[in-house]
This record gives C-alpha cells, structure tokens and sequence, in this order.
C-alpha cells in the first residue's frame, strides 16, 4: 500500500487511494458474511461496514511508529494499519498463515510489526495497555503517539474513565477514537449515554476533545492530523469524537430487531462513507468499476489463500502459553 | 450466470430454518439487497434480502424447513435455463438444533469446521503421555516398597495377610483389594508377627473367613433381587385333622417299596390345585408383564450343605399325591449329593418352604424371582381352639403367603389362600 | 552479611533493579512520598524520581492495564496493589488481558509486567483489606505466582519476577514486612519454581506458604518433643509449582500437611493436596491434610480473628492426625 507522500494536505490521488481502501474494507467484509453464512469461519464476527472512513482517515494519518489498539470490530482497523488481506482472512480461517496464527480469531488480530496491538473483545479492555504504551514512550522520550479504537458503549465502562483520566493526569501522547455508531450491541445511544454529546465524556477530564464527522475520510484524517500533533509535542492526550454509522448489524445474522427498518433504510442511503468519497472525487461509473473489479480480487485471493492456509496441529494449542 | 440462493447461516448455532413465504414470485425481477423470503430461524421471523440482482428464474422449496446450505431458489438472466431438481425439503420438522457448550448468541460451530474439531478432540483423547502439562505421571520407581493401594493395605491388615506375599495386578504391579482377596482366599500366608504389613496392623486370631462358594454368591445375589421386590405376607392357620388323617390312609394304602407320602407332598398337590384356580397368583413377575402359567411347577426349597437350592417338581396339578412322592425324593436325594441338573431347578411357578420340620412355627419366606408368590409352612402343632363353642385340642399348622405385590394383589392372594386352607382341611374339595 | 527485614529486602531488589535499568519503574497507589501504605517504597522517589517512582489515582484497572501497556513495549514495570483485595479490581486486565496478549497474538509478544501486593490477616484489617486470594490466579494459563516467606527469599524473588519475561503475581504479607534475616551482601536471584526445604524430617512434610510458614516452623519444634519428625517445606513459587520437590519430600516421609492462611475450601492447599496424591499415591499412609482458614470472611473483633485464621496449633493438630495421634489421647 502506497503511503501519502505528504502528510498533512490530501492530493486528489491520495483521496482515490483512500477510496481503494475503502472499497477493499467494504468488499473484504462483505466477503467475511458471505463465508460466514456458507458455515466457514467458526467464532464471532464483527464487521466493520459503514465505518471504513474512520479506519482509513486515522490509520493513514499515523506515522510508521505509532501504534494501535482495536475493539471487536477489527477488521477495517487491522486492514487500515496495514496487515494484508491474505493474513487477515487465514486468521479468520484458523490457519497459522494468519495474522496471529490461528490462536486470535476476528477478536484477537494482532500485527505486532505494524504497530497493531491488538483487538480486544473485552469492551474496554484495551484501553489502559494504550495509557500504558503511551507511557513507555513518554518515559523514553520516543516521539510516538498510541491510539485506541472503541466505541460509544465503551465510554460507559470503568476502564474508560480510568484510562482516559489517568492519560490526561500524566499528559502521555494519546489519542483515543471514540466510533460513536450510536448503537452498543442492541442497545441506543439514548438507552446508554445520559449525554448526547460523547466529547462531553473527555471534558470531564480536562482533556481535549474534537467532533469528527466520520463519514468524511478527509475530515477524519485531517482531525486525525491535528490530534496526533497535539500528542507528540507533549501537551497531552486527544479525544476524537467521530461520529459514525454502523449499516449493518452488530455480528453477522443480527437480524436488528431492536432496529427500526426505515433507519436503517434511511442511514444506507444517506450516510454511506464511500459514497460520499466517490461523490465528492466525482469517479464515473468505469472508474468505481476497475477500482472495484482490481479490490474485489484480492479479496477473492485472500479467501484462496486462506483456505489453502496450513492448519495449526492440535498439540500447538499447547505453545505460547508463556515466553 | 444463474446464481443459486442457498439457505443462509445466520450466526446462533443455526443449523436449519423455516421459510415462512417466498415475497417474490418466480418470474419477477430481484435487486441484489431487496427483501426475497422470510424466514423463522427459531429466534424471530425475518427477511432475507436477495444477494444477488436479475430474474428469480425459480423457486426450488417454497416453504418449509430447510437445512442451511440448501438451494431453495435460482436467480438468474431472463430466459435462462434452470436444470436444478426441486429438492425436498427436511420435511419432518425435527432439525436437530446443535446445543454448543458454549450456546453463545453471535458466535457460529460453523459445521464446515466439524473435522477439524473431531481432529482436535481424538488428538486431545490420545494424548495423555505426551503433552507438557501439569499433570504428572507417577514415576516407576519404588525403590523397593511395596506398591499397594491404602485399601489393600487395610484388608490385609484386616486379615492379617503378608502383602509380600501378594502378587499385585494392578498399574505398575501395584497390590490392590482384589489380589489381597484372592490370596486370602486360596489360604495365604498370615504373618506370625505383624512385620512386613505396616506400622499398626492387628493380629486376629480365631476368625474363620469364609470365601463365598458361586453357589453362595448366586444366593445373596438372588436374594438382593428379591429384596427390591415390594412384597406383602398373608397368614392363615389351617386345621390339620382331615389332612393328617389322609396321609395316614395313604401311607397304610400304598405298601411297601414306594416313597411314603408326606404332609409336604399332600401340600405340594393341594397347592397345585388352588393354583390353577388362582392363576395370577402361578405366574412370574417379567418387569412389565406377568406370565401366567398353565402348570403347576412347584419348587422344593431344600437345605445342602452350605447352602439352599430349589428343586422344581413339573406339573403337579396332574401329579397324584404318590408321583409328588416319588418325584419329591428324587430330586432331594439329588440335591443332597450335589447332582442336580440345570432342568431340575428351571420352570418353577411356584415355591414351596417348610421349616416345621425344625420346629419353627411360622416364618415369612423371602420371594424366589421371578415367581410371583412364595409359601412358608410351619410346624403342626396340638392347640386348644374353640370347636362349636368349646375348647378342644386341635393340629394346627400355620402357613404364609408372600407375594410380590407388582403381579399379585391382596384380594387375589387372599382367594388363594383361603381357597388353600379350605382344600387342607378337606381335601375332597381339591378334586 | 547484612540482616534485611522482609519490608527492606523488597526495597533493595526494587532499588538495584531501578539502578541498572532504565525500563524498570513502578507505580501504585500513594507509593511516592508517602513510601506506601507498607512503608515498602520509603525513600525511592528521592533516588528515582517522579517518573519512576510514580503515584497513580485510585484506579486499579488503569494501573494494572497501563502497567501491562508499558510492558507490551518492552519496559518491565512494577505494579503495587495496595491490597490483595483490590487485585479483585484489576483482575480484568491480569487475567483477560497480561495473561492472554502472548498467547492470543500466537507469540508476537511478551508482557514482562509485575504485580506486587499484599494481604492477610492480623490486627484486625477487616474482611476486605485481609483475603488471600493467590488460588485463583494460580488457575490463569499464562500468569506466574510467587508467594515468598522470608526476606531473601522475597528479595531474590522479586528480581527474578521483574526479570521473568511473563506477568508475575507477586504475593507479599503483611505481618512477614517485620521479621529479619541475615541476607547475602550481592541481591542472589532465586529462580522461579524452585521450592525450599526449611527444615528436614522424617515422619511428615509440611508444605506451607507465606505466613505459615513460620508457623508451620513452630508446629515443628513442638512436635518435635513428642517424637514426630517433621520437615518444612515452602514452595514459594505456586505456579509454576516445583511438584518434584514436594512429591519427593512426601514420598520419604509418607505423611502430608499442606498449610496456608487462605480459606481451606477451594485454596491452593488442594491443588497441592491432588498433586501429591497423584503422584505420591501408594506412598501415604494417612490421608492428606489441609489447614487453612475458616470458611468466612474475616471478623473485625480480634477473638473472632484469631478463631477464623489458622495458627501453629492448627498446624500441629494436622500433624498428630496424620501420626495417628490425637490431642488429648
């Protein structure tokens, strides 16, 4: 994946790569139901369809030293970090050729090498490891930044509040993304937050605070830009208030009960992030339908790949225990 | 390229669905996202969108239950050839829902995976010596202790049994309770001290322990069975006048060189006779039926050495009195040598036990399964009863009737038994 | 050879660890200048600083979980819960997380972070600044316990955990911080997993942790008087468990006495009890006791305390049980 050239203002053919990107979540994860419901990816899934913009617009705004950590609906983060689609999808599948081995799954991608520390399906759970990172760099004086993915149902928990509390008291370079979708599993925001404004949650902290549209990649990434700035040089911890739309439900065959079709309807249409990008870069029809074609493809080879992955032995279930 | 529309997983451990009714007709054009069937999955009643676009060219199961995986439809271009057979659905409606350990709500045992859990589970199974766990193996070497089980160690401490001198069969030769058994059994040695057994064993002396022969263990097996049975007990006291007259006549009309005739034959007969007039109370006890039988085969309990057995005389209700004789010292001159043959004691209907002979004036038997009734005859005894009005000095002899109260009911035995009595106290009556 | 108390002994292997290197901090609750609420950390913010010797709010699953964070880069923090009692706050990250990051990401990492704290009875604490809670982590796959008993032990202990490239669970106890022991000039690391047998003996093996230890000591030179021989041994670190050692011990005395200041049900007294009876089956000749604490939280009134938590008495009692004698018999 090419990098941006010059971080900080976004070329029209940074913005094509964007979309590429994007359009490779959206198809990578569509596959991922597609497998799923044909019985072949044991587990849970969580995709991450509508809220592509998010992963690409902050991923692509780190630097190669920063580092993240996700939530249970990894894939566009662990994708967007730079982890290939063939190491992603063999995880899915269970083989040693994924990303962490066949001993993770879709909850647990880790890509050590690239910075990703890790999904975490303990809501919250991953989000004092970010303080603690961020910690490390401050005590070695290394000018690196942690961010942390998770979601509007993880400003609820005790970590959370913990975390974010603690990385302003110690002013580490920390940048906590909040995917505000509006939803917790089944659950409303309105049902959950007594507040509507989630970067209210920040101010009690003292910490700073940002309201990111987050279905405009290039209003994340350059959100992105500024809080990663605002980090590294030393005054303190971010939070980006994104606000997002989760288009499909929280694990593949939720069949959203607790969702009124109509909105559902409504937020397909209006609130799609690729959309958006392919309107405002003006793309016709052919342009969409190479990109499409090229990143179809490679999702297609990951599943090859996959499938013709090595499986773990069952006694490698007895390895990494300990170091 | 007509694509075909499988049923879906839809997470939850879904291994089959309900199409309730198909929203679109064959014929009707479909956009990949636009809503196709619904379905109940158990859970809730859904649509199912299309995920693909064109002409739903057919639907092959209209309704019904459908395993996931299943063709159910074709969509595909206008005028498209469809060679794909309707296939039936699951029909019977009893999709085995797979119950996981771990029934999560979003999670999935994805079935195309099975092999690979069935290969992890036989490796798990298999395993045991190689894998780096904390589970020890215990090591071999005993450095010259006896390798005995705490409870092999306590009966021979018991028994006062050398454990040196038992051979162990158990895992690395260990001596376990069976091997200090079995040498107790074939007479082993029994240390003059305590030494060599352990640091509190007690010397018994003057205990004579008695392995059980086979015959003896068939007994207390048998007689547990017995024991489940829910049994109730009927007396009556019978009048032996006329009866002791009879057997006197018959003796004095028989001559010598036959088997003189006993009380115990004439109840043997009398017996079968009121059997065949109560045949619920003839009959075998068979879990969920009850066998009634044509013929009286009535069993003789008789006491061997060591031990009981119950020799079977066949068809009694045709016997006369001096054929049960003859038969009765047969099969007891039999058991009393140990020769009995397997059909000497097979096909028993009913029991018969006396014990008056030693005296003992009743005594409740304990029932022989399956037989559904047992009698206990106890001694004849001189008694002052009442005779119309005024004490006179009477034989008699009480017997009790105990039945197993799954294949016999009270009133049932009763009749029997009273029937019984009468035929003892007049035995013209039997005839 | 200087005497250390258990309280200095942690100090100095915390110190010399800071000392040679730089990846080595700690954090914990009120550690800094007020030296922690077990004087343990006197005096290293004035050598280490701010940065190193940090205070934390009171936020035991950020502590940890940062901890665990720091450590995921490569640096070894130390992480002190104040209480045993509070781990219970921060087991969402030792147990879903430090104890899983290795194994679930198939190797990639190490989670080289310590976790020191504190427990038990005496002085009437109350029931939740008192429990000893070491059994369950001992059921973590991926975690290490360590549960020393005497001052060198702690010392050569805690520098091996720090060390250990896994989340360690360290266990100190509060009525050992007072008792001194000569100590080796040099800071001598004790490898993890390694028991020590403190005394020897024929007739009867005391495994005993932390407090009991002493006690179990105690039991020992009284039973001695009546003829029993008894040996002592610690295992010290609980998981992973030196069972060679301690089956070893058993198989030459025949007789086991395992105790602990935890609550019996459930302690790590019966994993220990199975361990022994698994591997040291045809060699007991008295069934395996267990001495522990009663089965309830601890009282506040001090009658009601000392009734609740295990003594030497407890200790001899279980011994002349398993010699077959009784008290008073």
């Amino acid at each position: 994946m090419a990098k941006v050239e010059q971080k900080g203002t976004l070329s029209k053919s940074d913005l094509r790569e964007f979309f590429r990107e994007m359009l490779l979540i959206r198809r990578f994860e569509e596959k991922v139901e597609e497998r799923f419901r044909a019985g072949e990816l044991p587990g849970f899934l969580h995709v991450a369809i509508g809220q592509e913009a998010v992963a690409v617009g902050v991923c692509r705004a780190l630097e190669e030293s920063d580092i993240i950590a996700s939530t249970h609906r990894a894939h566009g983060h662990t994708l967007a970090k730079g982890t290939t689609p063939n190491e992603l999808m063999a995880e899915l599948y269970g083989k040693l050729e994924g990303c962490s081995h066949g001993y993770g799954g879709s909850m647990h991608l880790y890509d050590i090498e690239r910075g990703n520390m890790g999904a975490n399906a303990v809501v919250g759970g991953g989000l004092p490891a970010i303080t603690g990172a961020a910690l490390a760099f401050k005590l070695r004086a290394e000018p690196r930044v942690a961010v942390a993915f998770f979601g509007d149902g993880a400003t609820n928990i005790g970590t959370f509040h913990e975390s974010l509390n603690m990385a302003q008291l110690w002013k580490v370079p920390a940048v906590f993304v909040c995917e505000n979708n509006h939803w917790a599993e089944s659950t409303p925001a309105w049902q959950h937050m007594p507040i509507e404004d989630v970067s209210q949650r920040a101010v009690a902290f003292g910490m700073k605070a940002v309201k990111v549209d987050g279905q405009d990649v290039e209003a994340v990434y350059k959100a992105t830009r500024r809080a990663l700035e605002h980090a590294r040089s030393g005054k303190g911890p971010v939070f980006l208030a994104v606000n997002t739309y989760r288009l499909v439900g929280h694990y593949i065959g939720d069949p959203q009960v607790y969702r009124s079709k109509e909105e559902l309807e409504e937020t397909r249409k209006t609130q799609d992030p690729i959309e958006h990008l392919r309107t405002k870069l003006e793309l016709s029809g052919d342009d969409v339908e190479e990109i499409d074609r090229e990143v179809q493809e490679i999702v297609d080879a990951s599943v090859e790949f996959a499938k013709n992955g090595t499986d773990p032995k069952p006694e490698d279930a007895l390895k990494n225990v300990y170091a | 390229m007509a694509t075909e529309v499988k049923l879906p997983r839809l997470g939850q451990g879904m291994e089959s669905g309900t199409i309730v009714k198909w929203l679109k007709s064959e014929g009707d054009k479909v956009e990949k996202g636009e809503a196709l069937y619904e379905l109940d999955t158990d859970k809730v009643t859904q649509e199912v969108e299309a995920e693909a676009s064109g002409v739903l060219l057919k639907i092959a199961i209209s309704s019904g239950e459908v395993e996931v995986g299943k063709t159910i439809a074709v969509i595909g271009e206008q005028g498209e050839e469809v060679d794909a057979e309707p296939e039936e659905p699951a029909g019977n409606g009893s999709a085995a829902r797979e119950v996981a350990d771990d029934a999560q709500e979003e999670g999935s045992p994805a079935p195309a995976r099975e092999q690979d859990r069935e290969r992890g589970r036989r490796a798990s199974a298999g395993d045991m010596g190689e894998q780096v766990s904390e589970v020890r193996q215990p090591s071999a070497d005993n450095g010259g202790r006896i390798k005995a089980s705490p409870l092999a160690r306590r009966i021979a401490r018991e028994r006062g049994i050398d454990l040196g001198a038992v051979a162990g069969t158990g895992p690395d030769g260990r001596v376990v309770a069976e091997d200090v058994e079995r040498t107790a059994a074939s007479g082993a040695p029994t240390p003059a001290t305590s030494a060599g057994v352990g640091a509190s064993a007690l010397p018994l002396e003057g205990v004579e322990v008695q392995q059980f022969s086979s015959m003896r263990k068939t007994i207390a097996r048998r007689l547990t069975e017995a024991w489940q049975a829910p049994v109730f007990q009927l007396s009556v006291t019978v009048d032996m006048g006329r009866a002791l007259e009879l057997r006197k006549r018959l003796v004095e009309l028989q001559g010598d060189g036959a088997v003189k005739p006993t009380i115990s034959d004439l109840l043997t007969k009398v017996s079968a006779a009121a059997l065949m007039r109560h045949r619920a109370v003839n009959a075998l006890y068979k879990g969920d039926a009850v066998e009634l039988y044509p013929t009286a085969n009535i069993g003789i309990a008789v006491a061997v050495p060591n031990g009981l057995v119950v020799p079977v005389i066949q068809g009694c209700e045709r016997k006369s009195i001096a054929e049960i004789a003859a038969a009765r010292a047969l099969i007891v001159e039999r058991a009393r040598g140990g020769k009995l043959q397997q059909s000497d004691l097979d096909g028993g209907t009913f029991t018969i036990s006396n014990l008056g002979m030693y005296g003992i004036e009743r005594f409740i038997a304990v029932l022989n399964p399956p037989q559904a009734a047992i009698l206990a005859v106890g001694s004849t005894e001189d008694r002052v009863v009442a005779v119309d009005g005024q004490p006179a000095v009477r034989p008699r002899m009480e017997i009790t009737l105990t039945c197993d109260h799954r294949a016999v009911d009270g009133a049932t035995g009763a009749e029997f038994l009273r029937d019984l009595k009468a035929f003892l106290e007049e035995p013209g009556l039997a005839l | 050879m200087p005497e250390l108390s258990y309280r200095e002994a942690v100090r100095d292997a915390l110190s010399r660890a800071m000392r040679d290197d730089e990846d080595v901090f700690i954090m914990g609750e009120d550690i800094a200048e007020m030296g922690g609420s077990m004087g343990v950390t006197q005096g290293l913010v004035d050598e280490f600083g701010p940065e190193r010797v940090r205070n934390t709010p009171i936020s035991e699953m950020a502590l940890a979980g940062a901890a665990i964070g720091a450590a995921m880069q490569g640096m070894r923090p130390v992480a002190e819960i104040m209480y045993e009692d509070f781990l219970t706050l921060a087991t969402e990250q030792i147990v879903n997380q430090a104890a899983k990051h290795r194994y679930m990401s198939g190797g990639q990492l190490k989670v080289p972070v310590t976790f020191r704290t504190q427990g038990g009875a005496g002085w009437s604490p109350g029931a939740q600044h008192a429990q000893q809670l070491e059994s369950w982590f001992v059921h973590i796959p991926g975690l290490k316990v360590v549960f020393p008993s005497t001052p060198t032990d702690v010392r050569g202990l805690l520098w091996s955990s720090i060390y250990d490239d896994n989340p360690v669970v360290f266990f100190e106890h509060r009525t050992l911080y007072g008792i001194k022991e000569d100590v080796p000039d040099e800071l001598e690391p004790i490898p993890i997993g390694q028991a020590r047998t403190h005394r020897q003996g024929e007739d009867v093996t005391v495994i005993a942790t932390g407090r009991l230890v002493h006690e179990a000591l105690a039991a020992a030179d009284e039973a001695e008087k009546e003829g029993v021989s008894v040996e002592v041994v610690d295992p010290r670190t609980l998981l992973p468990l030196d069972e060679d050692a301690l089956i070893s011990s058993v198989k030459k005395t025949n007789r086991c006495v395992v105790a602990h200041e935890a609550v019996v049900r459930g302690g790590f007294g019966a994993e220990v009890a199975a361990v022994i009876q698994y591997g040291a089956f045809d060699w007991l000749d008295a069934p395996i006791e267990r001495v522990g604490a009663k089965f309830t939280p601890l009282p506040f009134a001090p009658v009601m305390e000392e009734f609740v938590v295990p003594h030497a008495s407890d200790v001899l009692e279980a011994i002349r049980r398993t010699v077959g004698r009784n008290d008073g018999n």
